[in-house]
């Protein structure tokens, strides 16, 4: 897809069938710099389906996820870069994760991601130990993100019809009632 | 998609549905002639910034960035 379409799709990426334990999304702020490149901060509420008795043990607000993300699109230069990193109650594990989307460069109505993660316990990280390991998940979790936008992309141009179509039902009605009044 | 403070949600898709048509249809395509959002994300702000401050969640350098902030009002 166009990188237009897939950075309009990325800043409405939730809700997704393949993110459900996304349950809220926030923009804590968002500015054009001087360069006219938008910055946007945004909270992501996760809830990890934890059975409700463990809930009611430890307390609703410990279920919860968060994750901060910062998105810089410059529509000059046609870059989307995404950094996030989770933030938990416990710190103990931290995912920092780095998403940019580029125009393909021989093939424009084609989008590229190059996605980058890094995990680390405590502070320290553990790439190098636990790189082969993670590489599957990460490289689903990659594949789940291309799926979630595919799936946001085909939702989205859903609505534009049927937005249309309401659209011109609403004006023939009103045209009609126009009509009926004059009378 | 709802907000993290339940009461916010409403507030949320409001400057959501400007938002997206804005950045749609002028951010890029290279019109970035004024945020007509500014009123709306303003009072969502405000919203959330309370919310997250009740559920005390550990945002670092939080509401402190970008110019665009006013004052925020003490809760009582």
């Amino acid at each position: 897809h166009p990188w237009e379409t897939v950075t309009t799709a990325a800043m409405q990426k939730y809700p997704n069938p393949m993110n459900p334990s996304v349950v809220g999304v926030d923009v804590l702020d968002r500015h054009v710099d001087p360069s006219g490149k938008l910055h946007s901060h945004r909270l992501l509420s996760t809830e990890w389906g934890i059975p409700s008795i463990v809930k009611s043990l430890i307390g609703t607000c410990r279920t919860k996820t968060y994750i901060q993300e910062h998105s810089v699109v410059d529509p000059v230069k046609k870059t989307m870069e995404l950094k996030s990193s989770n933030i938990s109650f416990t710190n103990l594990v931290s995912v920092d994760e780095r998403l940019v989307y580029k125009p393909h460069p021989h093939e424009p109505d084609k989008t590229i991601l190059t996605q980058e993660a890094i995990i680390s316990v405590k502070g320290v990280s553990l790439s190098s130990y636990l790189e082969g390991l993670m590489a599957n998940t990460i490289s689903s979790n990659a594949n789940k993100g291309r799926e979630a936008l595919e799936w946001v992309i085909n939702r989205l141009n859903a609505e534009i019809e049927e937005f249309t179509a309401s659209a011109r039902e609403t004006m023939r009605n009103s045209m009609a009632a126009a009509a009926f009044v004059e009378k | 998609m709802n907000s993290v403070g339940e009461a916010c949600t409403e507030l949320k898709r409001e400057y959501d549905q400007c938002f997206n048509r804005w950045f749609a249809e002028k951010f890029l395509k290279g019109e970035s002639g004024g945020d007509p959002c500014g009123q709306l994300f303003k009072r969502y702000q405000l919203c959330v910034q309370k919310a997250i401050k009740e559920k005390d969640i550990p945002i670092e350098g939080l509401e402190f960035m970008g110019p665009s902030k006013g004052k925020t009002e003490n809760s009582s």
